[in-house]
């Protein structure tokens, strides 16, 4: 797949996660945030499933080979959410939307360019630096207008 | 399988209580950190383990070991309150049905364009959603007038991307 192809499937992806957040997000004000992210999570399970199912070609490798630390990236999310569900309503949603970022991307750099996790080594380079600051002063304008329109 | 919700960042908080005590905001701030680092290691795992097993199982152990987990949190924490699913409109339900897109795309793209990079282009999905469906007021939203600071966010935005794809 080429890279600009794979670029436009990365950022719908985005738009279908924030669609996904707005939805999970009224759903969570009426039933709780451990039932609506159950709902999420048995639901994606189960049609990833059935994907598989009819979808998949068989692969030499399964998950009961893989060394099992491998298998632990639900934890981080669950741990995520849980974390987010204390934390929000006592630092605000902006200061832990902005915190989480700086999480985000300061791990990714980090383990990009040390290639950690199994992970190809990606030398921090000049242009990754400045699409970094893009996206910063994105966010920053982002914020400025909302909070202007509030 | 999460979002950092941009869209809440915008709207005022339902309910905020402030924390009177700002050593506790001091206390919370590394944690959530901590929290946004996690997202990037569970990245960090999903790209190499769909190499191996291929996208889909990689993301089945997502989905599995998650909702198995909350399963239990669940039936730890007690009696819930709100309704029953069945009785919510069905349009809420359909959340489920978009996570699995996102991680399939998440396993597909970091070991092409790296971790940090994946993560700025699926931010960059979610502001640029936000400003074209309040400008075409697309889903059914009121269409509001775009001002100028979320047009630049949005070229800042494409810049990002464009370096991206340079390399």
């Amino acid at each position: 797949m080429s890279l600009i192809l794979l670029l436009v499937v990365v950022v719908a992806a985005g738009a279908v996660l924030s669609v996904q957040a707005a939805i999970n997000g009224r759903l969570g004000e009426t039933v709780g945030v451990l039932r609506s992210s159950l709902l999420t999570f048995a639901v994606g399970a189960v049609v990833t499933a059935l994907l598989i199912v009819f979808f998949e070609p068989a692969h030499a490798v399964s998950l009961l080979d893989v060394p099992k630390w491998q298998l632990g990236g639900a934890l981080f999310g669950v741990v995520y959410m849980m974390v987010m569900v204390g934390a929000v309503p006592r630092v605000g949603t902006a200061v832990a939307t902005v915190a989480v970022i700086v999480g985000q991307l300061g791990m990714g750099m980090l383990i990009d360019n040390f290639g950690w996790l199994g992970n190809p080594a990606i030398e921090l380079s000049g242009s990754r630096m400045l699409a970094m600051a893009c996206l910063a002063l994105a966010l920053l304008f982002m914020y400025r207008s909302n909070t202007r329109q509030a | 399988m999460q979002a950092t919700s941009l869209d809440d960042a915008a709207a005022p908080a339902a309910a905020p209580v402030p924390a009177r005590n700002p050593w506790l905001r001091l206390l919370l701030l590394p944690l959530v950190i901590l929290a946004g680092m996690g997202l990037s290691v569970e990245a960090g795992l999903l790209g190499p383990l769909g190499v191996q097993v291929g996208h889909l199982w990689a993301t089945l152990s997502i989905f599995g070991v998650g909702a198995a987990l909350l399963f239990l949190l669940l039936l730890l924490s007690g009696r819930q309150q709100g309704p029953a699913f069945s009785e919510l409109p069905r349009w809420q339900l359909i959340g489920g049905f978009l996570g699995p897109i996102y991680v399939v795309v998440l396993t597909l793209a970091t070991p092409h364009i790296g971790i940090a990079m994946t993560m700025i282009a699926i931010l960059s999905g979610q502001v640029g959603k936000s400003v074209l469906i309040d400008h075409f007021g697309w889903f059914g939203s009121a269409r509001k007038r775009v001002n100028g600071e979320r047009w630049l966010a949005l070229a800042l935005i494409v810049a990002a991307l464009v370096l991206i794809a340079r390399g």
